[in-house]
């Protein structure tokens, strides 16, 4: 392979269609793969897991004077701005611009997430390269506030409704590429930004982000060459495609984890968080589930051996209890435990315990195969132990819906065991916190607030998740997630199942592209650059 | 005439009416909502779930929901994207001039091929020719389109090469190119125009079949009038009154679009812009669209009727 060569158009296809690009307004994945190159934040993260300063001279810390701890419980960040920043019309980038970004993520209703800027108290600028951002809390999660993009002060100060003008699907960035076409379905294309801060950056003078209808349609088009790159494939896709002469597959760990979480309350009675789950309830019940479940063989079965075993919901970055374990398969063991805990087989090979049918039933997405082969496998499994497993499943827009109102099973509690996956951010807090600390067991009377669906309680948990939340010492939050999470596990609440890998591909004569844990694909795209091949 | 038009055109306003409600209440009644596409990131609490809720209008009562809805709609305000936040209308209006091309080239392929070989199957009925297009339009017709196009796309696009996978352009191409555009309406406008093209041929072989064997046709050939004349002028004008009626029931489509075409070929259409309105429950764009298609059908059957007024001066509308 050649060095990089500068010039040349990339055609990127992407098979979802990006509804908006500006920072505060976006959450698709594919939306944060267009965007990432063209509106740049304070920060972002590296391929380890490490903030790096992005439009700030550096990450502001306590060592290094950055970050001020105020008697009262609060906290004071400086963030020094790099030198002779241009937004890509040209425009001076100053700490107004810091403020605005702030104001505009809580003023515009439409802001999809505000978590971490509804944390801040003010921001000062005592000068146009200074801004100084007053928390009302120790929060955290500081360094990645910023991380999304910063928003024009001077294109949209006068700007009534953002959300409704051009802003939205073509935010004005620093980053080394500028949007200048949009053209809705079809394709979004991206130039040189003549302003970027680096020179001789980007390689590429062109990115085209092509619309097409699938996912297979995408592959179809890299083999074919009428696009050179694209994100997210699927395990099942990589054999075919592994065997393609001038493609490439870019394998490398996300911090997805697919799990089963199980009901320990009682489905019907939600008024009450004590009555307990006829079947789940009963701890020896569930870890002898856990051990009945082949997660290896799983993996290496229908994923193609793309993934490994999950341990956690933390698999990746500085907060992951790498010691953490999780039993693997054992069938003996697992009739061993619902053995001694009374379960006695029927004539049917299912246990009944107190006149109580070991019969539960297993949701998951419909139309995913490899969930529903995963669940085909665990019927015939759980059947080995006694166990009677229904399958039950329904679409994602009601089964991962996270919303009381419109019935998500998970918040409502009507579920036994439910099969989904989910990544936690760079910093785990607000994932810990959410799904795991008892004040988040949704209900009725808290207006179905939290995630803690298996509806796992623990005060040590609790405490410990109070104390990560409220120190900066990246050791002690550590080994209080940790401290969690093993509470966690022994509670045997959830099977991790897997942990996911992202795959993605390009033609071979891209060079200069690296997939990131934490980061989409397009996250270093001023390196990237194509050779004659 | 003026008073019959009228008259259907007064008699269609609370038609229209219930199928918006109806429309309303089904999209409604499908559970789940615009805002599960957050639901994965790490980032969104519920708190801010409840505000966009609240924001989009979500957590009010459907009823209101759609009262607020028509109350807009009727004075133009088409309403905003739960999802983008952009204009329903500018919305349409990006997607609108696809759709028109796709499914306009598609008419006027179906019309221009259906009047010949219609009438020829007829003209020439268990002719080697009539067995030959029954058969290939009966095949065509029982076939889905998601099917049809995935495999003119394997064989033409993956094996051959001789025609694009899909899209509207060749990325990056600038301005108009006449070539490249009809070289991506190839195989989509082909996939819609066999599978119609098979109904259609039906029709007018049929009704062409029927009229032949009138006692008007046996007399225009014993004036003495020539065969092409007997067949093009009398047969085929009474013969064309049933396909009129059905081609002119595909005008919605014009606005409609095809849904599983422009999803398979990435075509930047109404169809696939309904598509994904559907899958991401953005309510305003659904009903913006819906509510054009249903009026454009209306009117569409209007027109048929009065055209077939026109076609057939027996029929007469008091």
């Amino acid at each position: 392979m050649q060095g990089p060569v500068r010039g040349g158009t990339l055609v990127f296809a992407i098979w979802q269609e990006p509804v908006a690009l500006a920072p505060h307004l976006r959450n698709q994945t594919v939306a944060n793969v267009v965007a990432r190159p063209v509106t740049e934040g304070l920060s972002r993260t590296d391929t380890d897991g490490n903030y790096q300063p992005r439009l700030a001279k550096q990450i502001p810390t306590t060592t290094n004077g950055g970050v001020k701890l105020t008697s009262d419980g609060k906290m004071d960040v400086t963030w020094q701005l790099l030198p002779n920043l241009k937004w890509s019309d040209g425009e001076a980038v100053t700490s107004a611009d810091i403020k605005f970004t702030w104001q505009v993520w809580m003023k515009d209703p439409n802001t999809i997430s505000r978590t971490g800027f509804d944390q801040i108290e003010s921001i000062d600028t005592p000068d146009d390269m200074t801004a100084v951002v007053h928390y009302k809390t120790v929060y955290g999660p500081y360094p990645n506030n910023f991380g999304d993009g910063l928003i024009p002060k001077h294109v949209l100060e006068n700007v009534q409704d953002i959300s409704k003008s051009d802003y939205v699907r073509m935010p004005l960035g620093t980053g080394a590429f500028k949007i200048t076409e949009f053209v809705a379905g079809d394709h979004i294309t991206v130039e040189r930004n003549p302003n970027y801060r680096v020179a001789g950056k980007p390689y590429l003078d062109k990115v085209i982000f092509r619309s097409v209808p699938s996912r297979e349609a995408a592959i179809a088009q890299l083999k074919a060459g009428e696009v050179q790159g694209m994100w997210n494939l699927l395990e099942s896709q990589t054999p075919d495609l592994e065997k393609t002469p001038d493609v490439k597959l870019e394998i490398y760990p996300s911090p997805s984890v697919e799990r089963i979480e199980m009901n320990t309350a009682k489905n019907q009675d939600m008024t009450d968080p004590n009555s307990v789950h006829p079947v789940l309830g009963d701890i020896n019940v569930r870890h002898a589930l856990l051990l009945a479940t082949p997660k290896q063989d799983l993996i290496d079965k229908l994923l193609f051996g793309k993934a490994k075993p999950g341990t956690s919901p933390v698999s990746q970055g500085w907060a992951s209890p790498k010691s953490l374990t999780q039993e693997g398969y054992d069938l003996n063991k697992a009739k061993q435990l619902m053995d001694q805990a009374g379960w006695v087989a029927g004539s049917d090979g299912i246990r009944s315990k107190g006149g109580v049918r070991a019969s539960i039933s297993i949701v998951t997405t419909t139309g995913d195969q490899t969930r529903e082969r995963v669940e085909q496998v665990l019927v015939d499994q759980y059947k080995q132990i006694g166990v009677e497993l229904k399958i039950a499943n329904q679409p994602s827009s009601v089964l991962l819906s996270g919303s009381w109102s419109a019935g998500d099973p998970r918040k409502r509690g009507s579920f036994d065991l439910v099969m989904y996956a989910s990544s936690p951010g760079i910093d785990p807090h607000n994932t810990v916190f959410q799904r795991y600390y008892s004040k988040n067991i949704p209900s009725a009377a808290n207006g179905g607030n939290g995630q803690d669906y298996t509806r796992f309680k623990n005060p040590d948990a609790d405490k410990a998740i109070d104390e990560a939340g409220s120190t900066l010492d990246f050791d002690k939050r550590k080994s209080a997630y940790a401290a969690a999470l093993k509470l966690l596990n022994d509670a045997h609440v959830i099977i991790w199942l897997y942990e996911r890998a992202g795959i993605d591909a390009r033609r071979t004569n891209v060079g200069g592209w690296s997939g990131n844990v934490w980061d989409d694909i397009t996250w270093n795209q001023e390196e990237w650059y194509l050779t004659a091949r | 005439m003026g008073t019959y038009v009228l008259r259907r055109l007064i008699q269609a306003v609370p038609l229209l009416l219930g199928i918006s409600i109806a429309s309303f209440a089904i999209l409604k009644a499908i559970p789940g909502g615009p805002l599960a596409a957050y639901e994965n990131d790490p980032n969104v609490t519920d708190a801010d779930i409840r505000r966009l809720e609240h924001e989009l209008g979500l957590d009010q009562p459907v009823p209101l929901q759609y009262a607020s809805w028509l109350g807009k709609f009727v004075v133009g305000d088409w309403g905003y994207s739960v999802v983008s936040h952009q204009p329903v209308l500018r919305l349409i209006g990006e997607r609108l001039p696809n759709t028109v091309l796709l499914m306009g080239t598609v008419f006027l392929v179906v019309v221009l091929l259906t009047i010949p070989i219609g009438t020829l199957t007829a003209v020439r009925q268990y002719s080697i020719f009539d067995h030959v297009t029954t058969g290939t339009t009966f095949a065509f017709l029982s076939m889905p389109t998601f099917w049809l196009g995935l495999l003119l796309i394997i064989a033409f696009g993956l094996d051959l090469r001789w025609l694009p996978l899909g899209g509207m352009r060749a990325p990056g191409a600038a301005g108009v190119d006449l070539i490249d555009s009809a070289r991506h309406l190839v195989l989509p406008v082909a996939t819609i125009a066999l599978v119609q093209l098979g109904s259609r041929v039906r029709y007018l072989r049929a009704s062409m079949l029927e009229t032949i064997s009138q006692d008007f046709m046996r007399t225009a050939r014993a004036k003495g009038l020539a065969e092409r004349v007997v067949v093009l002028r009398h047969a085929l004008k009474n013969a064309s009154i049933p396909l009129v009626t059905v081609l002119a029931l595909d005008l919605p489509e014009l606005f409609a679009g095809a849904l599983v075409t422009e999803q398979i070929f990435g075509w930047p259409g109404m169809g696939r812009l309904f598509w994904d309105s559907a899958t991401r429950f953005d309510y305003p764009v659904l009903m913006g669209i819906l509510a054009v298609t249903s009026t454009l059908i209306v009117l569409a059957n209007l027109f048929a009727d009065v055209l077939y007024g026109y076609l057939d001066p027996r029929i007469r509308y008091g």
